[in-house]
């Protein structure tokens, strides 16, 4: 809870935020209703601007279902009994938890052949496929880690307990530790579902046909300045009306768990 | 004398391992990659101080508990959070640097270079980040500290200086680490602007020797050592400031 939600009644901060909430798109509405013509170049290059971002809500959601289930598993293995299964795997995390997105992006895009050969069919492998794999490099890192410290985070007698009813290590995980990590894991999950998000942006930068790349070329093709701002307005709004909601939750599931 | 020799005894190494490093060798190549990995850890290097002092000032407004202070820091902090660092990049340079040229007469005088839009962005970005951090230490002080220095008779702006600020800076210094390493791979997006740091030099590399696995290993590396180095200060400085009763 802020200062200002404290100090405030309620309602009055509720308005606040959401006043927060429609001020972008309002600014263009009124804008472009007070100049006619900037309307009628929004209104034509609004599809455009929209397949981009359905782009965008692609890549964010294919890399996040890949990024978890590889960063499940390797979340599992960091904690294996073996050595020869562990290093590997904190070494992976470790880099590339620390690596930048933008140069996993570049690193998958240029290594990566532009198309594969299965059973002798030439298969494409678009940018945006290498862009998902770039951004569930690091998904899973964060998974993993995410992971580790839920499972870590159990108390121990919950293992001996699990031991003591004849459960086996796998058996335990699967049943008992597994479930109650899924909670504690949820609201940090939810920071990386929303800090993917707002990566999938650098696909533009490698020529992924997403909303930055789409506001560019809607931007040097109508050659306006008061065109350029509003379209650039727009990327902000639609990534801020994706992200906004997800930040407002998992902070509201942080409250609750921490309360719980 | 020894430093060619020593290049071309690693370039020939690492050849036979299937990677290519020639370019070293080279005086053009080599001088603008350096330079590359110079100007990230300048990049970085400023950019630490400006977003720390930058997000104290924030969570000053925030915590002041005056709503014409509170409110635009707050909007300000929820749309960098919840946007994407390059499209603030990208509106900044193409708009606002746009506005700056026209207001001094012509892009050949604007002052405004493409590092600057790269450290004002991502400073101000990780700023905002910072300052969540601090104002949730800030409101973690407990009431009973601020009323014992109350009691004392230090004035409000005291308490502020000498009690709640080294408290909440203690509380959220895990926070602010983890910012700062989000930092340090932030700066690449300043690839998107032609500020030469070290993609944007490895691009001009990669471009001419198609040897992308080789940069990127080296790239990788870099990041994960100053990542770690960052890591490790910041452990060292939760150390000495441990506030030994308070559980921190």
């Amino acid at each position: 809870m802020t200062t200002l939600a404290l100090s405030e009644p309620r309602k009055s901060s509720h308005l606040l935020r959401n006043i927060g909430f429609v001020a972008l798109p309002l600014v263009i509405l009124l804008w472009s209703l007070t100049d006619l013509t900037l309307g009628r170049e929004l209104v034509t290059w609004f599809p455009y601007l929209a397949s981009g971002f359905m782009m965008n809500v692609v890549i964010s959601l294919c890399a996040m279902t890949l990024g978890t289930s590889v960063g499940a598993v390797f979340g599992i293995l960091e904690l294996a009994p073996y050595r020869l299964v562990r290093y590997p795997v904190v070494a992976y995390v470790q880099v590339f938890r620390n690596a930048p997105h933008l140069v996993l992006i570049f690193a998958t895009t240029y290594i990566f052949p532009f198309e594969i050969v299965v059973a002798g069919n030439y298969l494409p492998f678009p940018d945006w496929l290498k862009a998902v794999i770039g951004l569930a490099i690091p998904a899973s890192a964060y998974v993993a880690e995410i992971t580790r410290g839920a499972i870590l985070s159990i108390p121990t007698t919950q293992w001996e307990a699990a031991k003591g009813l004849g459960f086996s290590r796998s058996q335990a995980l699967r049943w008992i530790i597994l479930p109650q990590c899924l909670r504690r894991s949820l609201p940090p999950w939810m920071n990386i579902l929303a800090s993917i998000t707002m990566g999938t942006s650098l696909a533009s930068l490698v020529g992924v046909h997403e909303l930055l790349h789409a506001a560019t070329d809607a931007s040097t093709s109508v050659r306006r300045l008061d065109f350029t701002i509003i379209a650039y307005i727009v990327v902000m709004a639609a990534f801020f009306t994706l992200c906004y909601p997800i930040s407002r939750l998992t902070r509201r599931l942080e409250r609750r768990f921490n309360a719980a | 004398m020894q430093d060619t020799s020593m290049t071309s005894l690693f370039v020939d190494l690492t050849n036979r391992l299937g990677l290519n490093y020639e370019f070293l060798a080279t005086g053009y190549e080599a001088q603008i990659w350096r330079d590359g990995f110079i100007t990230t850890l300048y990049l970085i290097a400023l950019l630490i101080p400006v977003s720390l002092i930058a997000g104290l000032l924030f969570a000053a407004c925030l915590t002041s508990g005056r709503l014409w202070l509170s409110a635009p820091v707050r909007a300000f902090v929820e749309v960098t959070r919840n946007t994407p660092t390059l499209v603030q990049l990208m509106f900044s340079f193409l708009v606002l640097n746009t506005f700056v040229s026209n207001l001094v007469g012509g892009a050949q005088n604007n002052p405004l270079t493409p590092f600057f839009w790269v450290v004002a962005v991502v400073g101000l970005h990780i700023a905002a980040l910072h300052a969540e951090a601090i104002r949730a230490g800030i409101e973690a002080v407990p009431s009973a500290t601020v009323e014992a220095a109350r009691g004392t008779g230090f004035s409000k702006l005291q308490i502020l200086r000498y009690v709640e600020v080294p408290l909440a800076f203690r509380a959220s210094l895990p926070a602010i680490v983890n910012n700062l390493i989000n930092l340090v791979k932030l700066t690449t997006v300043g690839n998107a602007i032609a500020v030469s740091e070290i993609t944007y030099a490895s691009i001009m590399v990669w471009t001419q020797r198609d040897n992308v696995v080789s940069l990127m290993i080296v790239i990788l590396l870099f990041f994960s050592l100053i990542n770690l180095a960052v890591a490790r200060i910041g452990l060292w400085v939760e150390r000495k400031l441990a506030v030994p009763g308070y559980g921190l």
